[in-house]
């Protein structure tokens, strides 16, 4: 078996000494999965970055050595690396939908990706689940949803057939089919023989493919389940109640998104919305938010029906919805530190005074658990947990009656994801917030949650208490859980 | 020394020159001290102009009014192309509006547009000028900046922002522009030079400026027939113009915050 991966005793770190990652041993022959597992800033991506030869900018120190296919990737000369990359390393990063051209139509990536080579844009849109219509292959990557943007992504990636294989987080933003089906696509193009590497915290994932796991962490390990916050639902007052919404893509609805939702929210209830890819739950919170602009149907905030367009809405009626959205890096304005960003909300709805604002911030970040420093920060210094923190603390600040919460935990790993929740499980028992919690997650959903609806093709298909509706008989397309 | 105060030194020079040259001037700018066209010596130190006027007062003199009316117009075009790009990216329907308008603008051309405004402006002076450059160069602006904010407006935090009601102009003000900044400082140093080109074609071509005033772009069109008997005449002011422009790109270029603030890893 020829080595494809060897790489010893190597490390990257800033000339401050500050690490980014360190790998011991990792060696890697044809045909080999191997998992990169570690917790979260141990260094995952910037091996796998290594490997690709394409490492961040600025000056690094790098000891030990690192080969591909028998090559120093990282002391090759700019032209070979790109000869080399091209022609043997394929790379999905984190957050692979802001690497599609958004001018590109899907048909031009896969060719651009396939770079000359003959390639059926049918079987690799197959491979990846995605239906190969004439009609996809001339959308435009802004036209998918973004689960369905993380496939085209793969695609790229898979089109060339190259020998290594690098993903990160490949499974972050698929449902439980699609994860199964990326699954024995990997298992199928190992044993063709390319080589696969995969950064991941999806540890049930990691079990079932890998040959071998490179830990790179101190092995912090992923902690038990602790909380359950499966309160139960009754007894509330109905504080969202939603008829008949439909969506349409724009003005001319021609291109339906939503099909008649129907939704029912008490107060401190947890409404799970869950669905693949592409089925409409983004558009569903964003209508209830009142940012879609083409939809019909009615909301009613407990008694009071209310208008369908946020800028028809009276303060007292935005305040009382509060959105988190999905994007996990462009949910907080890069520009302004958490500080600002909080008080913002605060003085808007609640007319905090300037001298109150301090303790105020000091105790919304507590409440999310982050330490008063914290509200110097910018959000570029802060980890994706904390943003997903901060996010949770500005809808805090309007004092709100629901939260609608969009995949925001689905980039994070379990132990980051739990706590997470387990915030949002404190607000519901101590605010009385009721949330809408947007997953792919289903295990999630059947901890933390009470009522489930599920959404097909922006058809409700199933709705009821969540342990009936994601329990014993799960619906096909649910059909295995995502972590455990 | 940084990189940034050495890219700040050269701007910071002709600026300083340019305001306070007047200051320095040894001669009067009306002021006949030589013969016409003579060529550099004792006390000219770059020989005579057309009139035997001293070159290097002239020059010391000719270059303030020049540098405030296209900083003027670098930051009024500036300003207003980020606030109507940033509210285009908020509101497609309006947006559409003013983008066929500065279609429509941008189909003139700027010499002509200062012409006419030069022409049927009544008195005379630099403001028809500056005026028929903002307009007229608001557009390019306008598609640029657009551009750079239709991204961000559709980023989580202006969905959030505009979800809480945040006004239009709160949203403008507070979410996007200052996330356009370096976008806005590299289209500040472009406008500036486009305007220093403006300012000195108006000049050249008598409107707006008339002699005896002392100004760089006037004196390369009053001495350009003694070339060879005096090329300071002319070689100086156009060296001059040549130095603001660059060196102020320059400056801009230093200035522009490199995408270090930036969650996405670049690839």
């Amino acid at each position: 078996m020829t080595t494809v991966l060897d790489v010893l005793d190597f490390s990257i770190s800033t000339v401050d000494g500050l690490s980014l990652t360190r790998c011991d041993r990792l060696t890697a022959g044809k045909g080999c999965i191997i998992g990169v597992v570690g917790p979260s800033g141990s260094g995952k991506t910037t091996l796998l970055r290594g490997i690709a030869g394409a490492l961040p900018n600025g000056p690094l120190t790098v000891r030990g050595s690192l080969a591909v296919l028998g090559k120093p990737v990282l002391a090759l000369p700019a032209n070979e690396l790109r000869q080399f990359r091209r022609e043997h390393v394929g790379f999905v990063g984190q957050d692979p939908a802001s690497r599609l051209n958004p001018r590109m139509r899907i048909r031009h990536l896969l060719a651009e990706a396939a770079g000359g080579k003959q390639f059926s844009a049918q079987l690799i849109l197959a491979d990846v689940g995605l239906p190969a219509t004439e009609e996809l292959l001339r959308r435009k990557p802004g036209q998918l949803s973004g689960g369905q943007q993380r496939r085209v992504a793969l695609a790229r990636a898979l089109v060339r057939r190259p020998d290594v294989l690098l993903l990160d987080e490949p499974t972050v933003g698929l449902d439980a089919a699609l994860r199964k089906r990326l699954c024995g696509l990997l298992r199928d193009r190992a044993e063709e023989g390319t080589t696969i590497l995969l950064a991941c915290h999806d540890m049930p994932l990691i079990e079932e493919l890998v040959d071998e796991v490179v830990d790179l962490g101190a092995s912090a390990g992923v902690p038990e389940v602790l909380t359950d916050h499966r309160a139960p639902d009754a007894g509330g007052d109905e504080v969202l109640r939603v008829d008949g919404l439909s969506a349409w893509v724009d003005s001319r609805r021609r291109t339906p998104i939503l099909h008649g939702v129907d939704l029912r929210l008490t107060s401190r209830g947890a409404l799970a919305v869950v669905g693949v890819s592409g089925s409409g739950k983004t558009t569903l919170a964003r209508a209830i938010t009142g940012l879609h602009k083409y939809i019909e149907g009615r909301i009613a905030l407990g008694e009071a029906l209310m208008p369908l367009r946020v800028q028809r809405r009276g303060p007292a009626q935005r305040r009382r919805i509060q959105l988190i959205p999905q994007d996990p890096l462009g949910t907080l304005n890069p520009s302004r530190t958490v500080g600002a960003t909080l008080s913002r909300p605060l003085r808007l709805y609640r007319k905090v005074s300037a001298r109150e604002l301090p303790i105020q911030i000091t105790g919304l970040l507590d409440t999310v658990g982050l330490a008063e420093e914290f509200s110097e920060r910018y959000p570029h210094e802060l980890s994706g947990g904390q943003r997903q923190r901060v996010a949770i603390a500005r809808a805090l600040a309007a004092d709100p009656d629901i939260l609608i919460c969009d995949e925001i935990t689905s980039s994070l790993d379990a132990s980051t994801t739990e706590d997470i929740m387990n915030v949002l499980g404190e607000l519901r028992s101590r605010r009385d917030v009721a949330l809408i919690v947007i997953t792919h997650d289903i295990p999630l959903a059947i901890r933390h949650t009470g009522t489930t609806l599920v959404l097909e093709e922006g058809r409700v298909v199933r709705a009821g208490a969540t342990s009936e509706v994601l329990g014993s008989s799960r619906p096909p397309s649910m059909a295995r859980p995502s972590s455990g | 020394m940084n990189r940034v105060s050495v890219g700040l030194l050269p701007v910071l020079a002709v600026i300083l020159l340019a305001l306070l040259g007047p200051l320095f001037a040894p001669h009067g700018i009306t002021e006949p001290v030589t013969a016409p066209y003579a060529l550099p010596g004792p006390g000219v130190p770059l020989g005579g102009d057309q009139l035997g006027r001293d070159v290097l007062s002239r020059l010391l003199a000719g270059g303030r009014d020049l540098l405030v009316a296209s900083v003027a117009i670098a930051v009024v075009v500036t300003g207003i192309a980020a606030i109507l790009g940033a509210v285009a990216a908020l509101r497609p329907t309006l947006g559409m509006l003013v983008e066929r308008t500065a279609d429509i603008l941008i189909l003139l051309p700027v010499a002509l547009g200062i012409m006419v405004i030069g022409v049927s402006w009544p008195g005379s002076g630099r403001i028809p000028v500056v005026v028929a450059a903002i307009v007229l160069g608001t557009p390019f602006a306008f598609r640029v900046a657009a551009a750079a904010a239709a991204p961000v407006a559709a980023s989580g935090f202006v969905e959030v922002a505009s979800a809480q009601g945040e006004r239009t102009l709160s949203l403008v003000f507070r979410e996007i522009v200052p996330n356009l900044r370096a976008t806005l400082l590299t289209l500040l140093g472009l406008r500036f030079v486009e305007a220093v080109y403006v300012v000195t074609t108006a000049s050249f071509l008598e409107v707006g400026t008339q002699p005896p005033t002392a100004d760089w772009a006037l004196m390369i069109r009053e001495n350009a027939d003694g070339t060879l008997l005096n090329p300071w005449a002319v070689l100086a002011p156009s060296l001059a113009i040549a130095v603001l422009a660059v060196s102020v790109n320059l400056a801009f270029d230093v200035l522009t915050p490199k995408a270090r603030n930036r969650a996405v890893t670049q690839l």
